[in-house]
């Protein structure tokens, strides 16, 4: 299994970790990710506000580097690129005459989109491509002392008729895998809700409000940590969980694990290599319970 | 098939809180949750109230919320709620005040529609002739056009829930539907009131307003509209255009986006200097990236891009 990796701009800066413990847990289950060294940022839904045909040029170029490197599949760790290149690459494959537009200014720098490209992210390629029975084959460290809440995030779900893989009214995939390792799944009102992301810097109070919901909606149900395939939603609800406790004057102090840490976790690497330093909310007494239990 | 539900009553006369009742019921198989309700109230309590007129999602009355979802009761059979596992739970709209059981008060949302100016101003004098429009210009506010003002996307949004002054996806969906009509004559004045704080730029893009509409008016594409054209109108002066410049520039100037910088761009210096607790607090953690960035390979190849596009600054 090969990819071109496609990590996004938050998980190659300020959630380093997330990239990290991506690149062991492939290394581990012996999935080939190869980096995309001369891609941009894809504008995350804000480039094509600012201006529409640059989106799609830049995008394309994105696409045109994995064909460039023999390869028809993206795999990102971000939900909002996710979200943002499957959008734009559908419209791209879906009409001739923008993609000829595209590749007219792209050809003037050398290169070309075929249109023969597909996205996906870490989250589907294990469910999906790579599959979960053989995922457990690999585990070495069972989660079987924690309730995980699954935290999909906006864009792993919706638009479905844009991303389309599964009821985003009723997702399974993440539940799925957090099974996988060992874990419990717990049930709550925010698992397929916002985490405010998007507006931080735009209405800021009402951001950190809904980013706190959901962490009050998955402790209420008795979660001891939270898990989402999104760097974007990590920043949400664990760099800023304390300013959402200021605003509601209540204290969740609930650990919030990338994807990729709490499977390298299960996978049994060694927990140096797994940035918990970085969390803002601790998550050392879920790590002690795991070890605890792998005896 | 015989079903439990769950329904939320509350009546501000008799108690203090609201409560879920239980009742069971036989329907048909091809039953809608309206059918249930309707059930309920002849045959077993005729004290539920709830509202409804057409039975066919058109005049958008009988709204509620099913399991955490917001969905017209007339149009969503039992077998069709995917999302349900275990009893059916049915409770008013959200982000509104509850009158009685699953009636809410709908001024609020009425409210941030009239916000929005929502008539044509004509550009001329109405005189005897017709003002034809092209098939072409009706189609980019084709979708806006069919909402039917039933309130799920209002009841389900994430911003609303937490900002009583966020206009809101079918007041913004509407404002589109009269920016985007080439008859109208006060499309700056229009955007510039969009551009405000609490209006187009503070959606999260959570898309539950997509997922929720029933009648395909996918009100965040209509938002991102609002704000495309904003921004073609020079409407830069607020956080969500300038969020969106710093996008492109960072795009241009590096390929990656500069998270140090973003917020700076975004809200700017002196609202960035309330930040700075934060930003120690990450410091120490490890999580601020170095401000000065390197480029990315083929680098030169994005600005080339730019050029020929000729892309403004």
């Amino acid at each position: 299994m090969k990819y071109a990796y496609y990590p996004g701009c938050a998980a190659e800066a300020i959630m380093k970790e997330a990239d990290e413990t991506t690149r062991q847990v492939a290394r581990i289950l012996g999935i080939e990710l190869i980096d995309m060294k001369n891609a941009t940022c894809c504008g995350a839904g804000c480039l094509d506000e600012a201006n529409l045909e640059l989106s799609y040029v830049i995008n394309a170029r994105i696409f045109a580097i994995a064909e460039s490197m023999g390869l028809n599949s993206i795999m990102t760790i971000c939900s909002t690129c996710l979200q943002t290149m499957t959008k734009i690459n559908q419209e791209l494959q879906s009409d001739p005459e923008l993609l000829e537009r595209v590749n007219k200014v792209l050809r003037k720098t050398g290169t070309e989109y075929r249109g023969n490209v597909q996205m996906t992210h870490l989250l589907w390629v294990l469910v999906k491509d790579y599959g979960l029975d053989k995922v457990k084959k690999h585990v070495k460290r069972p989660l079987n002392m924690l309730n995980v809440a699954a935290f999909y995030g906006c864009h792993t779900l919706r638009p479905a008729e844009i991303l389309g893989y599964e009821d985003p009214r009723n997702p399974k995939s993440l539940d799925l895998l957090i099974k996988a390792l060992g874990g419990k799944t717990v049930d709550y009102r925010g698992k397929t809700r916002c985490c405010g992301f998007h507006t931080l810097l735009v209405n800021e109070r009402a951001s950190l409000k809904a980013g706190g919901k959901r962490l009050q909606e998955a402790k209420d149900k008795g979660a001891d940590c939270m898990v989402t395939p999104c760097p974007l939603c990590d920043v949400s609800l664990d760099v800023y969980q304390s300013e959402a406790e200021k605003l509601y004057q209540k204290k969740t102090q609930l650990p919030v694990f990338n994807l990729s840490q709490l499977i390298a976790l299960a996978l049994g690497v060694d927990v140096s290599d797994l940035s918990f330093r970085k969390h803002l909310v601790s998550p050392k007494k879920i790590i002690s319970a795991v070890i605890a239990a792998e005896g | 098939m015989r079903k439990k539900i769950l329904i939320r009553r509350f009546d501000p006369e008799t108690v203090d809180e609201s409560f879920l009742q239980a009742f069971n019921v036989d329907l048909p198989q091809n039953a809608t949750i309206l059918d249930a309700l309707i059930k309920i109230k002849e045959e077993q309590d005729g004290t539920i109230s709830f509202r409804k007129s057409c039975r066919s999602a058109i005049c958008g009355s009988c709204a509620v919320t099913v399991n955490g979802v917001a969905v017209l009761a007339c149009n969503s059979q039992f077998k069709s709620i995917s999302w349900v596992e275990g009893d059916v739970i049915i409770e008013p709209l959200g982000n509104l005040p509850v009158l009685k059981d699953l009636i809410v008060r709908f001024y609020p949302f009425w409210h941030e529609v009239e916000k929005t100016m929502p008539w044509l101003e004509p550009k001329e004098e109405i005189g005897e002739k017709e003002n034809i429009v092209s098939a072409e210009d009706v189609a980019i506010i084709d979708e806006s056009a069919n909402c039917i003002m039933c309130g799920c996307c209002f009841g389900d949004c994430t911003i609303r829930e937490t900002d009583d002054n966020f206009m809101g996806p079918a007041a913004l969906a509407k404002a589109w539907r009269f920016v985007g009509d080439t008859r109208d004559a006060i499309k700056t004045e229009r955007l510039e009131l969009l551009s405000k704080a609490c209006n187009a730029w503070d959606c999260t893009r959570c898309n539950l307003c997509i997922d929720r509409c029933p009648k395909g008016v996918r009100p965040l594409d209509q938002i991102v509209r609002i704000r495309q054209e904003a921004m073609k109108a020079g409407i830069k002066d607020n956080k969500g255009a300038r969020h969106a410049l710093a996008f492109q520039s960072d795009i241009k100037n590096h390929g990656k986006l500069n998270e140090t910088t973003m917020p700076l761009k975004t809200v700017g210096i002196i609202r960035s200097l309330g930040m700075i607790p934060m930003a120690l607090r990450m410091q120490m953690k490890g999580k601020v990236p170095f401000p000065i960035q390197k480029d990315i390979e083929g680098i030169k190849e994005v600005k080339k891009i730019y050029k020929i596009m000729e892309v403004d600054e």
